[in-house]
């Protein structure tokens, strides 16, 4: 078994394939899998002086094989991979002369697209590609997998999944990183380290891209957070061109030399990528020999990750914002009732701006399909921030539906000392990868001393062992308990936390506002916890980074303790105020021309003020509405712009937000005027025209059901009927997606006689219009509110 | 007013109309907020062009029927076939203000499509300084989806290029570009000189179009 030699001894990697193929006569455009089967002696010949030049691990031609990328009539998936193995195995059999044991490795690039939410693949889909691939290798007999190539952590994460599900192969990883060190989508080495060894990879590293003395940085990274065998296949080189060809132009000597200088570091399996022919490979194997890689040092930081960002929890104390949960939180339950996402992703955006470094993400209510909503929530928040999530949740599924689909490693809340909750959480971990936060509670309930606290973070650490989860995946939560009914429970909590902190050296969580439950003006108690907290070993709070109190706890805890270098960040927020909090000015606009001019701050005052001498559903008919009016017509005249109008209309939202929670407070409604169906038709993923479009509709109180965007006709007419809705607006941009606009009206006509369509976009005009059978085109998003007034009356 | 930032006025559909400070002030930070983000790539290759009667040509494995495209590299013998992208982080930007702030996202997306043609002003110009030491001139850049060249074309040149791997540009089912701020072009190279060719916006044939540079909005 290869798993048995890798990381003790070195092993080589072949080299280049695409440069020899051309050499050898494949045409651009072609397709270099189909030679496997048109030209199998060319592949073998190549094959072959690879194992001669000395490399242990030879990759079959099978780079785009996937159904996503291989689009050819003649030949099948399944011919292409067998024949490519047996190319392989042929080659073995002609090239090894001194009766080494080498292996042959299925290799699987990238689909070649980009995954949602940046493209419009989806993760399952990719996923599906790459199981159909890894089956077809595994029964062709290869000895391993190898991912390589990867310059998207999504769809890398879909390819180990699919190997990992479907076949029993070890599977190793390459991506492909700039020399800023940071993948084409925005990874950098922790994330990207951290995702994959928690997907178990046996091996991962860096390929392509680079030449090997511009990876040398990126390795370095890369050794310090590893905890598997580095493997490092660089290019000859930069690419150049010359004549309007590539190439590559680090002789063999100079790639060996580079080589030498990668094995100090620390890598274990080494070959080459583009360029590289079987003499850089020989000159590299004859360099190093057979001599033993360096032993390899784990990394022991508790990392978790995002597609573009790892937070690391030992290092410098973190927040985790605690806004999006129902826990108390009436808004928010009704959010998530009438499935108002973006209320849900404003409290995540919010967040970040105010400074979460890791966002929680609990949707749980008693009657919603929490499975369902955790995976919408999760997919749609990771297409908005770039924070690291926490999956916070007791139902089983809904964690493993979240596990699932999640870009990169997550927090997971929470596993405890109930045998039955490790039973069922250890496992996902062990398969997802992820850092888990472990309740001290068993069967017994909570302990009441610290030290029985401490004992069961040691059962969990211990249990989680035998899932082979490392005690750095560990997040120790103590518990607060309330001290208006347990008053010794702020100082058992800190105790405890320093035991644990002693004890077992593990990074800690802790949910700090439970501390002032039931007692008056909590932020008070709640920041001042938080510090003795943080000085008593916390590593994550999870707390509401929109409060000012603890934000200020945390800030001046992180200037006092040097974990903020020159006070950097405590003069970014504080500087240039004298220590007083801030009183908002007094209204010196009114409502009218705040809107009008778009200043949402003044426009959150003045309807404020207003509310202390006038009935909310007033003010929105005699002042937000005419405000609105009177931008809306500037418009039409053209002396108002889009940014201005979109100005006002944001700023009139904030308005309606103030009045409406005025309103709600009395328990009455702000009337809804009917419902409109939005959608940028299917093929089509630009939506600034379509949101351009509900915001306007929103000011004027129509329901918006947005559909997001590449949304197909059967998901419109079916919304259309199930809703009952009159008016759908569709939006297109280019030519191409007008037809599935025409599509989209054939249906709604069929399903939804009674209903109307306005159809927008910059390829569309009035005659365009009339051909695809809409009832209105709007040639600007004003036009598309008047017709909708007109429509559905004002 | 620099270039970008008129160019970011005009594609807001300014015309010839005077700016608000408001807006101005919105465009300056925007343009901050995306030096931050954006991360510049291109990836280009020459290939040969011949021709085949009136509409007909092919580059280099590709076949395109373009009378515009046909005109528009007559006589050259080859393009220089490229792809550009300021990076999938300006995609995140504009769906994270979608949901608070419809303004700033108009603005950011009008000044992201002058940064990308800045930046594709600036490596033609560097293509241009190489070719010309070799006696050669370019044609203007000519894109997919400018007259009745199609953008069906979109993934075949990104496939000559191999753009997906090489600086992360792939294109949708539906042909369109993904990250969004993204360009495919050709750039004819030809033995004589053009002295009065028009570039991009001014050569269309839409007259009547509200962006356009020559003229003030359309009203």
């Amino acid at each position: 078994m290869i798993l048995d030699r890798l990381g003790k001894e070195l092993l080589y990697f072949d080299g280049g394939m695409g440069t020899l193929l051309q050499a050898k006569g494949l045409l651009p455009g072609e397709l270099p899998e189909t030679w496997n089967l048109i030209h199998p002696e060319e592949i073998v010949d190549i094959h072959r002086q690879y194992y001669e030049a000395g490399s242990d691990i030879v990759l079959t031609n099978t780079f785009g094989a996937n159904a996503l990328k291989f689009h050819d009539s003649k030949y099948g998936l399944k011919e292409i991979i067998d024949a490519a193995v047996a190319n392989v195995r042929k080659a073995a059999a002609l090239g090894v002369h001194d009766g080494r044991k080498t292996y042959a490795a299925l290799d699987v690039g990238p689909t070649g697209k980009l995954l949602k939410p940046v493209g419009d693949l989806e993760f399952a889909e990719a996923y599906e590609a790459f199981r159909e691939v890894v089956r077809y290798g595994e029964e062709a007999g290869v000895d391993l997998i190898h991912i390589e190539t990867m310059s998207d952590t999504y769809e890398v994460k879909a390819a180990v999944l699919a190997a990992k599900e479907n076949t029993k192969l070890p599977v190793t990883v390459t991506m492909i990183f700039d020399e800023k060190g940071k993948l084409l989508t925005g990874g950098d080495v922790p994330s990207v380290v951290a995702m994959l060894e928690g997907l178990r990879v046996d091996a991962l590293g860096i390929n392509c891209g680079l030449g090997p003395e511009q990876m040398l940085p990126i390795l370095k990274e890369l050794m310090e957070y590893a905890s598997v065998p580095v493997i490092v296949k660089p290019n000859a080189g930069l690419p150049k061109q010359r004549d309007g060809e590539v190439y590559y132009d680090v002789e063999p000597d100079r790639f060996a030399a580079a080589m030498e200088q990668i094995l100090g570091m620390g890598a274990c399996v080494i070959g080459g990528c583009c360029g590289t022919t079987p003499d850089h490979i020989r000159a590299m194997t004859k360099m190093a020999g057979r001599r033993k890689p360096k032993a390899l040092a784990p990394n022991e930081d508790t990392i978790v990750s995002s597609y573009g960002r790892a937070v690391i929890l030992n290092k410098k104390p973190v927040i985790i914002g605690e806004r999006i949960n129902p826990t108390g939180k009436k808004k928010f339950k009704q959010a998530l009732k009438d499935h108002d996402i973006d209320y849900i992703l404003k409290e995540g955006v919010t967040q970040q701006d105010m400074g979460a470094h890791i966002l929680d993400v609990n949707v749980g209510l008693p009657d919603i399909d929490e499975a369902a909503m955790m995976r919408e929530t999760v997919t749609e928040l990771q297409s908005v921030t770039s924070l690291p999530l926490q999956i916070d949740t007791v139902d089983i599924w809904a964690m493993e539906t979240a596990m699932r689909i999640y870009n990169g490693k997550p927090m997971i809340n929470s596993v405890n000392g109930k045998q039955e909750s490790m039973d069922a959480v250890f496992p996902l971990v062990q398969k997802y990868g992820g850092a888990v936060v472990a309740l001290t509670l068993d069967e017994e309930g909570i302990p009441v001393t610290a030290r029985g606290r401490c004992e069961i973070a040691g059962r969990i650490i211990e249990e989680a062992a035998r899932y082979g989860i490392k005690k750095k995946d560990i997040v120790v939560d103590v518990l607060a308990m309330t001290i208006s009914s347990e008053p010794e429970g702020a100082k058992t909590t800190l105790e405890a936390l320093r035991l644990v902190r002693e004890t077992y050296g593990v990074c800690t969580v802790l949910g700090v506002s439970n501390i002032s439950f039931g007692l008056p003006c909590r932020p008070a108690i709640n920041a001042n916890f938080y510090t003795m907290a943080l000085q008593n070993g916390l590593s994550a709070g999870i707390i509401n980074p929109s409060s000012e109190d603890m934000m200020r706890s945390y800030t001046s805890f992180c200037a006092l303790m040097n974990y903020d270098e020159n006070c950097e960040e405590y003069i970014r927020r504080y500087g240039g105020q004298n220590g007083e909090v801030r009183t908002p000015p007094p209204a010196s606009l009114t409502l009218k021309d705040a809107i009008e001019k778009g200043l949402k701050e003044e426009a959150h005052h003045a309807a404020s003020e207003l509310l202390g001498t006038k009935a909310p559903l007033e003010i929105i008919n005699r002042d937000l509405i005419p405000a609105l009016d009177e931008v809306g017509k500037g418009f039409e005249k053209g002396t108002v712009f889009l940014p201005q109008l979109l100005m006002s209309a944001d700023a009139a939202k904030i308005a309606f937000a103030v009045l409406k929670s005025s309103l709600a407070e009395n328990g009455q409604e702000a009337q809804k005027k009917d419902k409109v169906i939005l959608a940028t038709v299917r093929g089509d993923i630009h939506d600034i025209g379509k949101n351009i479009v509900k915001v306007l509709l929103e000011n004027y109180s129509f329901d918006v059901i947005d559909l997001g965007k590449d949304v197909p006709p059967e998901t419109i007419a079916e919304c259309a009927v199930r809703e009952d809705v009159k008016l759908v607006g569709l939006s297109a941009l280019m030519t191409t997606t007008v037809v599935s606009m025409e599509d989209t009206i054939k249906l709604l006509r069929k399903e939804k006689p009674n209903c109307k369509v306005m159809v927008g976009g910059a390829v569309l005009n009035q005659e365009y219009a009339d051909m695809i059978g809409a009832d209105f085109y709007g040639k600007d998003a004003m036009q598309s509110v008047y017709y909708a007034q007109e429509l559905l009356g004002k | 007013m620099d270039t970008r930032t008129k160019e970011a006025v005009r594609y807001l559909g300014y015309g010839s109309h005077a700016i608000d400070d408001d807006t101005l002030a919105l465009i300056g930070s925007s343009f901050e907020e995306l030096e931050r983000t954006v991360g510049r790539r291109i990836i280009y290759r020459i290939f040969d062009v011949s021709f085949q009667g009136e509409t007909g040509l092919k580059i280099g494995t590709m076949e395109v029927d373009s009378r515009n495209l046909r005109r528009n590299l007559d006589g050259c013998r080859n393009v220089i076939v490229l792809g550009a992208t300021l990076g999938a982080g300006v995609d995140m930007l504009l769906r994270r203000y979608s949901l608070t702030d419809m303004a700033r996202v108009v603005v950011l997306q009008a000044c992201a499509a002058a940064l990308l043609e800045e930046y594709l002003d600036k490596c033609q110009e560097e293509f241009k300084l190489k070719q010309e030491a070799q006696g050669l001139y370019l044609r203007p850049r000519f894109s997919p989806g400018y007259g009745d060249f199609s953008v069906l074309h979109q993934g075949e040149i990104l496939r000559m290029l191999d753009a997906p791997k090489r600086i992360g540009l792939s294109v949708t089912d539906g042909n369109m570009l993904t990250p969004t701020k993204s360009v495919t072009a050709v750039i004819g190279v030809g033995r004589t000189q053009l002295s009065c060719h028009v570039k991009g916006c001014e050569n269309c044939g839409k007259s009547d179009c509200a962006y356009r540079r020559d003229k003030g909005v359309g009203e």
